[in-house]
């Protein structure tokens, strides 16, 4: 085919400008180190890896859900813990209290040791966090869990407000794990502590008067389920914070095995990346060479 | 004694030969030029009897390498290379806006939903409260963004379009104008080549802004008309080409050529005017759809959940959907498709499923279930909430890619039609080089015959003479 003479010069244009934008691109992904510069190089690995990071983001909102789950998880174990103390010191006193030897000045000095503790059991069951809302009534965060009513009869001044709903934080993809511990049963408790201590306080009082022991009898019963409720709700918060473990675990995992396949996906292979610039360098010298040469013949140098 | 006359013709035939090569070598850098020839015929004898060889040469006309067949095939590749690098520039601008890893719908998705997960920890709590509503504004915005890129992009091929249809028709009526030159030119017997070749540049500077149609006409003129047939050059007349906007800002293409008019329809225009077509009905206002329906649909069903609950007061959520109580949907809105209004309050998300338990947060975990729920999407059908984005990336990358594609066959097609082109009518230094040699050759023997007549008549005197 006869070739004009400018065609030389048009097919070293595009041939130098198609290896430009080749070294350009192998150059942008070594400069990132991403195969995929922009989705169309390769659509249906773009949306994988976008799908992979949609993952990824919900993961780490799980990891950090968990993370602010254990916080108030053990926030609620100590609260819990002190309560237990009050009560062990309560049932203790109560114990020594039932003693038949005991002065009624005896018992009268020990229902305000214990009277001490009521309130202290009550505070505790009404802790508020930072935002003043119940921590231990449930769903119904704005109402106290136990409200105490001063002027009603003894051994029901205290009454459970709150409620037992869990309240459900998301720890993984459809699954919840409550974050409260509710404390109503606490109400049948303060009552009978409050009717012992009324019991106690009053002039002259025997221990040993049939009508006086019941009382006694009845708060040191509800120390006991008291004490075995809490503990089971430690208990229960502690298998909570074990099952967040493995959670956690299976997030990372996860988590672990998708930003494999991400790398997998769409990190550049530089061993193949720089074997790609030297073929592309090669191919653009050996074009400026020939057209050099090309180039440098003209018949009109010999006329 | 015809020798003289017999070799000035031929000196006068090779000067006519090396002025052809010396126009073809000074153009030889020229765009369209094409080169010619000279034509040289022998005269018959014009004197009477056996004995007389002829009367020499005569040049009646120059040669024009020019092929008719590869000037089409160069204007064909024109409007199709034309019609696939138009729109890739707003292809690969929409990748890259919407595939942004910090900017797009998707990362605002994931920031929304986690917010409201992280609020599930403690779903009384004003702060993580506000991270919803703030991430909620967030999302508004990408879609804002995004929405803003959308119309950029419509206002911008209007633009293009009205200056493209400017360009057809300031260069149909070149083209006409070229046509009535050139029928001058032939008629008062001018060489017509270089008019020829600017009316070619012409009608391939017109066939890369539509795709043409060219009827060459027995006076010598060439007729250019749309693929589908509607005149754009008749002779020395050109049509006019011009935009009728409707009431939605849509444009349609009209036509008027002396006094009739047609609307333009087709759908295989080609040229710029064909790849702003395909690219606006193709890509741009599916996608368009497809964002306002994302949109709408996320305010949608987010708000009908979260209508279905209390707020921290036990209160139902103000106002009612679909102008509440979180997000805002306007298809129409000049500052933006979705927005969380001011007067939302952290208190007054509806978290709760119990107007009387505030630390509830079953409505809250609904409203966290809705990213894996379907919404229906134009152009893609129902997909889940938190995938939808994903896959109109996917859609758009993959028309990104097959026009790239498209692009790089028309870009061959169109060097390969230039280089074919170039083969019969482009200049060849060599091959000029050569010419110039032989016709100065040519000339020289020419003038060295008139030598030896001038000797044979000096002899024939000198014997006269003597």
């Amino acid at each position: 085919m006869r070739v004009a003479s400018t065609q030389y010069h048009t097919t070293m244009n595009s041939a130098l400008q198609d290896a430009s934008f080749r070294l350009e691109h192998v150059m942008q992904q070594m400069a990132s180190g991403l195969r995929i510069q922009v989705p169309s190089d390769d659509p249906v690995t773009s949306v994988r890896i976008e799908r992979l990071k949609r993952e990824e983001a919900a993961l780490d909102q799980y990891q950090s859900n968990i993370g602010a789950l254990r916080s108030r998880l053990q926030q609620n174990e100590a609260l819990l813990d002190g309560s237990v103390r009050d009560i062990l010191q309560a049932r203790d006193l109560m114990v020594w209290a039932a003693d038949g030897g005991n002065t009624s000045q005896d018992v009268d000095a020990m229902a305000n040791a214990l009277a001490a503790l009521r309130d202290s059991l009550f505070y505790t069951a009404n802790s508020v966090d930072q935002e003043g809302r119940y921590i231990f009534s449930g769903t119904a965060t704005a109402t106290p869990t136990i409200t105490h009513d001063p002027l009603a009869a003894s051994g029901a001044r205290y009454t459970a407000t709150g409620n037992g709903d869990a309240q459900n934080v998301v720890v993984g993809n459809g699954v919840t794990q409550a974050a409260n511990t509710t404390l109503a049963e606490m109400a049948p408790l303060l009552n009978a502590l409050d009717q012992a201590i009324d019991t106690l306080h009053v002039p002259g009082v025997s221990v040993n008067d049939p009508l006086v022991r019941p009382v006694l009898t009845a708060a040191l019963d509800g120390l006991d389920t008291a004490l075995d409720d809490i503990n089971t709700k430690i208990a229960t918060i502690g298998g909570a914070q074990n099952m967040l473990d493995t959670l956690q675990d299976n997030h990372a995992n996860v988590s672990l095995s998708n930003q494999q396949a991400m790398v997998t996906l769409g990190q550049l292979d530089y061993g193949a990346a720089a074997v790609q610039l030297n073929g592309y360098t090669t191919a653009v010298q050996a074009t400026q060479k020939a057209y050099a040469k090309v180039s440098a013949l003209s018949l009109f140098d010999l006329i | 004694m015809s020798i003289i006359n017999n070799a000035l013709t031929g000196a006068h035939a090779a000067q006519i030969a090396l002025d052809t090569t010396s126009q073809n070598i000074a153009n030889v850098m020229t765009p369209g030029y094409t080169r010619q020839g000279t034509l040289m015929v022998s005269q018959r004898a014009t004197q009477a009897g056996q004995i007389s060889p002829g009367d020499g040469v005569k040049v009646p006309s120059l040669i024009r390498f020019s092929d008719d067949y590869k000037n089409l095939q160069r204007w064909q590749a024109a409007s199709e290379l034309s019609q696939r690098s138009i729109p890739q520039p707003y292809l690969t601008q929409l990748e890259q806006v919407m595939g942004d890893d910090t900017s797009s719908i998707n990362s605002g998705l994931d920031g929304f939903f986690g917010a409201l997960n992280a609020a599930s920890v403690e779903p009384t709590s004003m702060p993580l409260r506000q991270q919803v509503i703030t991430s909620a504004r967030a999302l508004a915005q990408r879609f804002n963004n995004l929405n803003e890129v959308l119309s950029n992009q419509q206002t911008s091929i209007s633009r293009q379009r009205a200056s493209t249809v400017e360009q057809v028709n300031s260069v149909s009526q070149a083209v006409a104008d070229l046509n009535d030159d050139i029928g001058i030119a032939q008629a008062t017997g001018t060489n017509a080549s270089a008019l020829i070749d600017a009316r070619d540049q012409k009608i391939d500077e017109l066939a890369s802004l539509v795709g043409v149609q060219v009827v060459d006409q027995p006076d010598g003129s060439r007729s250019v008309s749309l693929r589908d047939g509607q005149p754009l050059v008749v002779g020395g007349r050109a049509s006019t080409l011009s935009i009728v906007t409707g009431p939605a800002g849509s444009q349609t293409l009209q036509l008027s050529f002396a006094s009739e008019s047609f609307t333009i329809t087709s759908n295989r225009l080609g040229g710029q005017l064909g790849g702003l077509n395909d690219f606006e009905r193709d890509v741009l206002s599916p996608l368009r759809q497809s964002v306002a329906d994302m949109a709408s649909e996320v305010a949608d069903k987010v708000n009908t959940q979260f209508s279905a609950g209390y707020s921290l007061s036990g209160a139902t959520p103000t106002p009612p959907p679909p102008d509440g109580p979180l997000f805002q949907f306007d298809s129409s809105g000049s500052t933006g498709v979705l927005s969380v209004p001011d007067g939302v309050l952290p208190a007054d998300l509806a978290f709760s499923s119990d107007a009387t338990k505030p630390g509830n947060s079953d409505n809250l975990l609904a409203v966290i279930a809705l990213k894996g729920q379907p919404i229906s999407v134009a152009s893609l059908g129902s997909v889940l909430m938190g995938d939808a984005n994903t896959q109109l990336i996917g859609r758009v990358a993959m028309q990104s890619q097959q026009n790239q594609a498209s692009l790089a066959t028309a870009e061959t097609v169109r060097n390969q039609a230039e280089e074919s082109w170039k083969s019969t009518s482009g200049v060849n230094k060599d091959e000029e080089a050569v010419s110039l040699m032989q016709y100065q050759q040519m000339y020289q023997a020419n003038l060295k015959v008139i030598a030896v007549a001038n000797q044979l008549f000096d002899s024939t005197l000198a014997m006269m003479a003597g």
